[in-house]
Protein backbone atom coordinates (compact mmCIF):
# COMPACT_ATOMS: atom_id res chain seq x y z
CA UNK A 1 0.00 0.00 0.00
CA UNK A 2 1.24 3.61 -0.81
CA UNK A 3 0.12 7.05 -0.07
CA UNK A 4 -0.38 9.11 -2.89
CA UNK A 5 -1.66 12.79 -3.50
CA UNK A 6 -4.28 13.51 -6.40
CA UNK A 7 -4.42 17.25 -7.28
CA UNK A 8 -6.87 17.98 -9.84
CA UNK A 9 -8.34 20.92 -11.20
CA UNK A 10 -12.07 20.91 -12.05
CA UNK A 11 -13.52 23.62 -14.82
CA UNK A 12 -14.54 26.56 -13.10
CA UNK A 13 -18.33 26.72 -15.03
CA UNK A 14 -18.70 23.12 -12.59
CA UNK A 15 -21.20 23.98 -9.57
CA UNK A 16 -20.43 23.10 -6.46
CA UNK A 17 -22.31 20.23 -6.37
CA UNK A 18 -21.08 19.15 -9.03
CA UNK A 19 -17.68 19.16 -7.74
CA UNK A 20 -18.99 16.90 -4.63
CA UNK A 21 -20.24 14.45 -6.46
CA UNK A 22 -17.01 14.36 -8.53
CA UNK A 23 -15.30 13.83 -5.45
CA UNK A 24 -17.71 11.12 -4.40
CA UNK A 25 -17.04 9.13 -7.37
CA UNK A 26 -13.31 9.30 -7.38
CA UNK A 27 -13.41 8.37 -3.69
CA UNK A 28 -15.67 5.44 -4.37
CA UNK A 29 -13.02 4.39 -6.82
CA UNK A 30 -10.29 3.89 -4.18
CA UNK A 31 -12.34 2.68 -1.37
CA UNK A 32 -13.67 -0.40 -3.62
CA UNK A 33 -9.79 -1.29 -4.52
CA UNK A 34 -9.73 -1.96 -0.74
CA UNK A 35 -7.68 1.59 -0.34
CA UNK A 36 -8.30 4.52 2.03
CA UNK A 37 -9.30 8.00 1.29
CA UNK A 38 -7.49 9.44 4.12
CA UNK A 39 -8.05 13.38 3.27
CA UNK A 40 -10.06 15.83 0.98
CA UNK A 41 -9.42 19.13 0.45
CA UNK A 42 -11.42 21.88 -1.55
CA UNK A 43 -9.07 25.02 -2.49
CA UNK A 44 -11.92 26.37 -4.22
CA UNK A 45 -11.53 28.35 -7.28
CA UNK A 46 -8.14 29.54 -8.11
CA UNK A 47 -6.56 31.45 -11.00
CA UNK A 48 -4.20 29.13 -12.62
CA UNK A 49 -1.05 30.34 -13.79
CA UNK A 50 -1.31 29.94 -17.27
CA UNK A 51 -4.41 28.88 -19.63
CA UNK A 52 -5.16 25.42 -19.85
CA UNK A 53 -8.04 23.94 -22.50
CA UNK A 54 -8.92 28.10 -22.39
CA UNK A 55 -9.86 28.18 -18.89
CA UNK A 56 -8.00 30.59 -16.74
CA UNK A 57 -9.38 29.74 -13.47
CA UNK A 58 -10.49 26.53 -12.04
CA UNK A 59 -11.08 24.30 -8.90
CA UNK A 60 -8.44 22.27 -7.49
CA UNK A 61 -9.16 19.39 -5.22
CA UNK A 62 -6.07 17.69 -3.54
CA UNK A 63 -7.28 14.34 -2.53
CA UNK A 64 -4.63 11.96 -0.49
CA UNK A 65 -4.86 8.48 -0.35
CA UNK A 66 -3.40 4.98 0.31
CA UNK A 67 -4.06 2.67 -2.06
CA UNK A 68 -1.92 0.39 -4.56
CA UNK A 69 -0.47 1.36 -8.03
CA UNK A 70 -3.06 -0.40 -9.89
CA UNK A 71 -5.90 1.66 -8.28
CA UNK A 72 -4.19 4.59 -9.69
CA UNK A 73 -3.61 3.77 -12.82
CA UNK A 74 -7.70 3.71 -12.71
CA UNK A 75 -8.20 6.56 -11.03
CA UNK A 76 -5.70 8.33 -14.41
CA UNK A 77 -8.36 6.80 -16.12
CA UNK A 78 -11.16 8.19 -15.25
CA UNK A 79 -9.89 11.63 -14.67
CA UNK A 80 -8.43 11.40 -18.40
CA UNK A 81 -11.97 10.64 -19.46
CA UNK A 82 -13.92 12.97 -17.19
CA UNK A 83 -14.33 16.38 -19.52
CA UNK A 84 -15.22 18.31 -16.01
CA UNK A 85 -11.61 17.68 -15.08
CA UNK A 86 -8.97 19.85 -17.18
CA UNK A 87 -5.53 18.67 -15.39
CA UNK A 88 -4.32 16.43 -12.76
CA UNK A 89 -1.46 15.19 -10.85
CA UNK A 90 -0.25 12.37 -8.63
CA UNK A 91 2.48 12.38 -6.26
CA UNK A 92 3.72 9.41 -4.45
CA UNK A 93 4.65 10.92 -1.08
CA UNK A 94 4.95 7.26 1.36
CA UNK A 95 8.72 7.86 0.88
CA UNK A 96 8.50 11.97 1.06
CA UNK A 97 6.51 11.39 4.16
CA UNK A 98 8.97 8.95 5.88
CA UNK A 99 11.92 10.85 5.31
CA UNK A 100 10.47 14.04 6.49
CA UNK A 101 9.51 12.00 9.96
CA UNK A 102 13.67 10.55 9.80
CA UNK A 103 14.09 14.08 9.74
CA UNK A 104 11.88 15.45 12.35
CA UNK A 105 13.14 12.63 14.81
CA UNK A 106 16.80 13.21 14.38
CA UNK A 107 15.82 17.11 14.96
CA UNK A 108 14.54 16.42 17.83
CA UNK A 109 17.11 13.94 19.31
CA UNK A 110 19.53 16.66 18.79
CA UNK A 111 17.98 19.13 20.58
CA UNK A 112 17.36 16.93 23.49
CA UNK A 113 21.51 16.02 23.60
CA UNK A 114 21.95 20.12 23.12
CA UNK A 115 19.24 21.94 25.03
CA UNK A 116 19.79 25.34 24.06
CA UNK A 117 18.55 27.69 21.96
CA UNK A 118 15.18 28.92 21.24
CA UNK A 119 12.57 26.36 19.57
CA UNK A 120 11.94 26.78 15.73
CA UNK A 121 9.18 28.45 15.22
CA UNK A 122 6.79 26.41 13.56
CA UNK A 123 5.43 27.09 10.25
CA UNK A 124 1.92 27.02 9.18
CA UNK A 125 0.99 23.70 7.00
CA UNK A 126 0.57 24.54 3.28
CA UNK A 127 -3.10 23.92 3.74
CA UNK A 128 -3.37 26.33 6.16
CA UNK A 129 -1.39 29.05 4.06
CA UNK A 130 -3.38 27.94 1.34
CA UNK A 131 -6.79 28.58 2.91
CA UNK A 132 -5.34 32.08 4.31
CA UNK A 133 -4.85 32.82 0.45
CA UNK A 134 -8.20 32.22 -1.21
CA UNK A 135 -9.56 34.27 1.85
CA UNK A 136 -7.72 37.34 1.09
CA UNK A 137 -8.77 37.05 -2.20
CA UNK A 138 -12.54 36.26 -2.29
CA UNK A 139 -12.63 39.85 0.47
CA UNK B 1 34.20 31.05 0.85
CA UNK B 2 33.12 34.29 1.42
CA UNK B 3 35.84 37.30 0.40
CA UNK B 4 36.37 38.80 4.05
CA UNK B 5 39.47 40.50 2.91
CA UNK B 6 39.54 43.85 5.67
CA UNK B 7 37.24 43.87 8.39
CA UNK B 8 35.76 41.59 9.21
CA UNK B 9 31.86 42.53 8.31
CA UNK B 10 29.96 39.57 6.95
CA UNK B 11 30.19 37.21 10.54
CA UNK B 12 28.45 39.69 12.67
CA UNK B 13 25.58 40.75 10.17
CA UNK B 14 22.46 39.00 9.42
CA UNK B 15 22.87 35.00 7.93
CA UNK B 16 20.34 35.99 5.25
CA UNK B 17 20.75 38.48 2.31
CA UNK B 18 21.06 38.78 -1.10
CA UNK B 19 24.27 39.78 -3.05
CA UNK B 20 25.07 42.74 -1.63
CA UNK B 21 28.62 43.91 -2.22
CA UNK B 22 29.52 46.56 -0.25
CA UNK B 23 32.09 48.78 -2.20
CA UNK B 24 34.68 51.00 0.32
CA UNK B 25 37.94 51.82 -0.71
CA UNK B 26 38.45 49.95 -3.49
CA UNK B 27 38.18 46.87 -1.23
CA UNK B 28 34.76 44.07 -1.65
CA UNK B 29 32.95 43.20 1.06
CA UNK B 30 30.75 39.91 0.09
CA UNK B 31 28.13 38.88 2.09
CA UNK B 32 28.13 35.28 2.58
CA UNK B 33 24.98 33.56 1.55
CA UNK B 34 23.72 31.20 3.38
CA UNK B 35 20.36 28.59 2.08
CA UNK B 36 17.55 29.56 3.40
CA UNK B 37 16.13 26.04 3.93
CA UNK B 38 18.68 25.01 6.42
CA UNK B 39 19.03 28.48 8.55
CA UNK B 40 14.60 28.22 8.78
CA UNK B 41 15.40 24.56 9.07
CA UNK B 42 12.20 23.85 6.06
CA UNK B 43 12.63 20.06 5.30
CA UNK B 44 9.57 20.22 3.43
CA UNK B 45 10.25 21.57 -0.04
CA UNK B 46 6.33 21.14 -1.05
CA UNK B 47 4.87 22.14 -4.84
CA UNK B 48 1.51 23.46 -3.22
CA UNK B 49 3.36 26.05 -1.08
CA UNK B 50 3.22 28.65 -3.87
CA UNK B 51 3.99 31.65 -1.67
CA UNK B 52 7.26 29.96 -0.92
CA UNK B 53 8.11 28.72 -3.97
CA UNK B 54 7.49 32.29 -5.54
CA UNK B 55 9.86 33.55 -3.60
CA UNK B 56 12.69 31.42 -6.26
CA UNK B 57 11.68 31.97 -9.83
CA UNK B 58 12.19 35.16 -11.64
CA UNK B 59 9.51 37.40 -12.94
CA UNK B 60 9.95 35.48 -16.55
CA UNK B 61 8.76 32.08 -14.45
CA UNK B 62 12.57 31.37 -14.71
CA UNK B 63 14.23 29.08 -11.48
CA UNK B 64 16.52 31.66 -10.01
CA UNK B 65 19.94 29.89 -10.30
CA UNK B 66 21.74 28.84 -6.45
CA UNK B 67 24.54 30.93 -7.40
CA UNK B 68 22.35 34.12 -6.91
CA UNK B 69 19.73 32.90 -4.33
CA UNK B 70 22.78 31.22 -2.46
CA UNK B 71 20.62 27.90 -1.62
CA UNK B 72 22.78 24.64 -1.05
CA UNK B 73 23.13 21.74 -3.41
CA UNK B 74 20.39 19.83 -1.75
CA UNK B 75 17.86 22.01 -1.37
CA UNK B 76 18.09 23.63 -4.69
CA UNK B 77 17.76 19.94 -5.67
CA UNK B 78 14.03 19.94 -4.16
CA UNK B 79 13.34 23.37 -4.95
CA UNK B 80 13.86 22.34 -8.78
CA UNK B 81 11.71 19.09 -8.57
CA UNK B 82 8.74 21.54 -6.15
CA UNK B 83 8.99 24.58 -8.63
CA UNK B 84 8.25 21.70 -12.00
CA UNK B 85 5.23 20.05 -9.84
CA UNK B 86 3.32 23.06 -9.53
CA UNK B 87 4.32 24.27 -13.24
CA UNK B 88 2.74 21.14 -14.44
CA UNK B 89 -0.36 21.26 -12.44
CA UNK B 90 -0.87 25.49 -12.85
CA UNK B 91 -0.23 26.65 -10.06
CA UNK B 92 3.45 28.47 -11.49
CA UNK B 93 4.18 29.34 -15.07
CA UNK B 94 6.04 28.09 -17.37
CA UNK B 95 7.01 31.04 -18.93
CA UNK B 96 5.34 34.51 -17.82
CA UNK B 97 4.39 37.32 -20.21
CA UNK B 98 6.15 39.95 -19.42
Amino acid sequence: MRIYEELFIIRPEAAEEEVDQLVEQLSSVVTSASGTVDKVEKWGKRKLAYRVQKCREGHYVLLQFSAGPETVKELERRLRVTDAVIKFLTVRIDQTLRRLEKRRQQREKRARRRPAPAPAVPAPSVAQQMMAETAEKEE
Amino acid sequence: MAETKGKPVAASQRPTGGDKAAVGKKQYFRRKKVCRFCVEKIDDINYKDVKMLHAFIGERGKIIPRRISGVCAPHQRRLGDAIKKARNIALLPFAAAL
